[in-house]
């Protein structure tokens, strides 16, 4: 089985950054980067390719946030979680965002940036 | 007094009845002697009339005898007695019988047969009857003699004729009248008739007694008798009243009459007389009472246990005061008998006294009452209650009065304490700032302080009319009623911190904090003690304290939000910085290296627009002294504009403006640029991309506000979505690169630094407006 990852930060050093990390690790067959996370909704939903082992999820983006990806994504795969390890990916995290977190006690974290190869190794074997 | 009063009139109209009874009785006696003497003189007229009677008897008989001596010769011989005597007798009716006697021998009688026992005796031989023959012979006249006891039987007068003959006694010529003949011949009998009596009396010439003849059993009173001497037989004649005292019986009446009468005048005299000495009676009786009550009157005064004092009405000076009174005012009587009552009086109840007091002296007011105070000697001063009440009647000279003084210093001074406490107490409840009010179980209000119209403005309060819920604000209905039931089921407990909204009169609510006491059951309160504080102030300070908490709260929410945001960003960037560096080191490729560094610069840019963003942020957020000042609106729109002028033309876009030229708001003039600039350049940004844009600016007023309204029909943002978000910073809502989240972040925040709103309407597709509402 491959292992599949999908970064959701809008970002643009920080994608690159992300990129030459998991590139680094060498742990995730596929990755896929996305700027948006409609976009990202979108291809879940819409494209053959198979639903991620990992998620790194940034919370605030434009258009849609990291939590209105999340309920999207839970109303499109109620067993999104068995599948999915999902991670909260921010620099830093606000005190409602913590409140916010309770709200989906499946996700498997909270990362705290800037990530490192080490981590994103760490991740890659933890899901197996 | 009494005795010698009574006894004069006594004295005096006893002696008045006396000499009325004693005139009365001389005129009874003169009226009596004057009977008497009428009687006297009926009875000597009778008397004279029988004697007369009598004599000319005597005469006829010694007529008779003469007559018959005559016929006697010297012989002593007689010769026609026989012829003679029947003569004599036979015609005259006062002659019985004749007879001769010669020496004493009745030799010849006529009428014989009734006289024949009468002859031949010698009747100078009869001791019992010569004696008066003798007397007859002595006298050589006729005596008259008897009456006798006749030989033949019979009373006689005799009357014996001596006759002489050479002057020598021959004999007697005897002439016999019948003694009731006599009697007869006298007409005694007819006079007397039945008015009196008479009697015949002869004085026997032997025994020398008198002998009464009449057979009349009555007693011979002699003492209103008359009497009638007859010489030629010695004889008495008297005629006395049958009823010798009717003269006086007669006047027994008029005694009678006269007794009463002067009886009854004496009772009159008596009467009148003691009319003074009643009436001096009834003085002295009443004299005796004055005293009584005097004495009474005096013991009161003196022993009363209030003061009294009689005191000139006209000057003031007291007259007399008790022991009482002066021990009230600590003055002997005599220190007070030259006061005026006015000198220890206090100055201050004077005027009331003098009012009062002339009243009384003009006969307005019979009495009055007065709470005043006196100065004692030893200069304290006393309460006193006086009575005072004229001692002269309605219409009379004004004298004096009595003043009835009463000591009520400990009832005033209680009664002052009293009136203090109530004072104090009264102020403390009007001068509170709470409403207290009495209300009963039906709702009647009987006591509110006047806070109430101070704080309420309500002139009084009808809860009987409007009910209670009428006040109360519908949110605290239900606190109250169940505040009252409470109260109602614990009387005597305060129920305490019932915060409630009132109504005032003008309609606005305020806040009270409420204590509901049921004093229903306590006498003179019967109700529920209402007291009511005002805590607007308090429940605003709390509401502006809860409302500036929550502020602070908001803005220290807002604050760490910042803090996190700004501190997000940062990280953001050292994160990525970190891991380039991280990265760089690792990395052999030259290329790659140079990479990194051009990515560095990337972050080190992005890093220096975070920063400013964020001193822009911070200036507006810590700049209070930024100026405001007077901008009209639409010259600021003009410039802004401007400044876009080629951004608009690039985009085609329509403006539509319609701002009133009054438009004079009170604005820091670079925040309105920033403002302006922001919204159109947003709306220009945003526009939709199948549209031409076109961006309304409308200027109004909304109540006292100005309005500024800013309206694009571009693409629109999902607030259902995002909602207030829109403001926050670094929101943002596009796919486009140079949305950053600042620039509604410092709009929102420049104008609510100005006191302004700005709120958003918008649909996604269709357009968004702006509503910014000036202070």
């Amino acid at each position: 089985m491959k292992k599949r990852i999908y970064v959701i930060d809008d970002d643009e050093i920080y994608q690159r950054i992300i990129k030459k990390l998991i590139a680094r690790a060498a742990v995730f067959q596929e990755a896929s980067y996305y700027m948006n996370a409609r976009q990202a909704l979108h291809d879940l939903n819409f494209t053959s390719s198979e639903i991620p082992s990992v998620i790194l999820l940034d919370i605030n983006m434009p258009v849609m946030d990291g939590w209105q990806f999340l309920e999207e994504l839970e109303k499109s795969f109620p067993d999104l979680y068995t599948h999915t390890k999902i991670f909260i990916v921010s620099s830093s995290i606000a005190y409602s965002d913590k409140e916010k977190i309770h709200d989906f006690p499946m996700l498997s974290g909270f990362l705290s940036k800037p990530l490192s190869v080490e981590k994103i190794r760490e991740i890659g074997e933890f899901i197996k | 007094m009494k005795p010698n009063i009574s006894r004069r009139a006594l004295l005096m109209s006893l002696l008045a009845a006396i000499f009325f009874l004693l005139l009365g009785f001389f005129m009874l006696w003169q009226r009596y002697q004057i009977l008497l003497e009428t009687r006297e003189d009926e009875m000597q007229g009778i008397i004279k009339i029988a004697e007369q009677n009598i004599d000319q008897s005597l005469k006829y008989s010694y007529s008779a005898a003469l007559f018959l001596a005559l016929q006697i010769d010297e012989e002593g011989e007689i010769e026609n007695f026989d012829k003679v005597a029947p003569q004599l007798v036979d015609n005259n009716p006062n002659i019985d019988a004749v007879q001769i006697v010669p020496g004493g021998v009745i030799t010849k009688v006529y009428p014989l047969e009734e006289n024949k026992e009468a002859l031949y005796y010698n009747i100078l031989k009869d001791s019992t009857r010569n004696r008066e023959a003798f007397k007859a012979i002595e006298r050589k006249q006729m005596f008259f003699a008897g009456p006798l006891e006749l030989k033949q039987g019979g009373l006689a007068i005799v009357g014996r004729l001596p006759v002489f003959k050479k002057d020598e006694f021959w004999g007697f010529v005897a002439v016999l009248i019948d003694f009731e003949n006599l009697i007869d011949q006298s007409g005694l009998e007819d006079l007397a008739g039945d008015q009196y009596l008479f009697q015949f009396s002869r004085k026997n010439p032997l025994t020398e007694k008198e002998e009464f003849f009449l057979k009349k059993d009555n007693k011979l009173d002699k003492s209103y008798s008359e009497e009638l001497v007859l010489p030629d037989g010695g004889w008495k004649i008297y005629i006395i009243p049958l009823a010798p005292q009717q003269a006086f019986y007669t006047l027994i009446p008029v005694a009678i009459m006269i007794l009463i009468i002067s009886g009854a005048i004496g009772w009159i005299i008596y009467n009148t007389l003691k009319q003074p000495a009643k009436l001096q009676q009834l003085v002295k009786e009443q004299a005796g009472e004055l005293a009584q009550s005097e004495l009474h009157f005096r013991t009161i005064f003196n022993q009363a246990a209030i003061g009294m004092a009689r005191v000139n009405s006209r000057s003031g000076m007291i007259l007399e005061a008790n022991k009482k009174f002066q021990d009230l005012l600590g003055y002997s009587e005599e220190e007070l008998k030259q006061k005026d009552y006015k000198v220890i009086s206090h100055p201050d109840d004077l005027s009331d006294n003098t009012q009062l007091m002339q009243k009384l002296s003009q006969d307005e007011i019979r009495e009055y009452s007065l709470e005043k105070r006196l100065q004692r000697s030893d200069g304290k001063l006393i309460w006193v209650r006086i009575n005072v009440s004229p001692l002269w009647e309605v219409g009379e000279d004004v004298s004096s009065h009595i003043a009835l003084v009463e000591d009520i210093s400990a009832r005033v001074l209680v009664k002052q304490k009293l009136i203090d406490n109530e004072n104090r107490f009264r102020s403390l409840v009007e001068n509170s700032n709470e409403i207290i009010l009495i209300v009963d179980d039906l709702n009647n209000v009987k006591y509110y302080s006047p806070s109430l119209s101070k704080i309420s403005k309500y002139e009084e309060i009808d809860f009987a009319a409007n009910g209670v819920l009428y006040y109360t604000h519908p949110d605290d209905h239900d606190l109250l009623r169940s505040k009252v039931e409470k109260a109602y089921e614990n009387p005597g407990t305060p129920i305490t911190d019932i915060i409630l909204r009132v109504k005032d009169a003008e309609d606005n609510w305020f806040w009270v904090n409420a204590t509901l006491t049921n004093m229903l059951n306590v006498d003179n309160v019967n109700g529920f003690v209402v007291n009511l504080r005002d805590i607007t102030g308090k429940k605003e300070a709390e509401m502006n304290l809860v409302k500036s908490y929550e502020l602070v709260m908001e803005q220290n929410k807002r604050l760490l939000n910042f803090a996190y945001i700004v501190s997000h960003n940062l990280r953001s960037h050292s994160s990525n910085m970190s891991s380039i560096l991280e990265l760089y080191e690792t990395e052999e490729s030259q290329e790659e290296k140079d990479s990194y560094i051009q990515l560095l610069n990337k972050v080190s840019t992005n890093l220096d627009q975070s920063l400013h963003d964020l001193n822009e942020v911070v200036s507006i957020n810590t700049n209070l002294d930024i100026k405001a000042e007077s901008i009209n609106v639409a010259e600021f729109v003009e410039q802004a504009l401007d400044v876009l002028n080629l951004q608009i033309k690039s985009k085609d876009a329509k403006i539509i403006k319609e701002l009133p030229e009054d438009m004079q708001i009170n604005f820091n003039a670079a925040y309105m640029e920033s403002v302006l600039l922001n919204f159109l350049t947003n709306a220009l940004r945003y526009s939709h991309p199948q549209r031409t844009p076109v961006i309304e600016i409308r200027g109004y007023k909304e109540e006292a506000n100005w309005i500024l309204e800013i309206r694009d029909n571009g693409i629109g943002i999902d607030l259902d979505k995002h909602g207030e978000k829109v403001f926050g910073l670094y929101k943002t809502f596009s796919e486009r690169k140079d949305s950053r989240g600042v620039g509604l972040f410092i709009t929102k925040n420049q104008i609510n630094a100005m006191g302004g709103t700005v709120k958003i309407e918008s649909k996604p597709g269709v357009g968004t407006s702006f509503k910014v509402r000036f202070k």
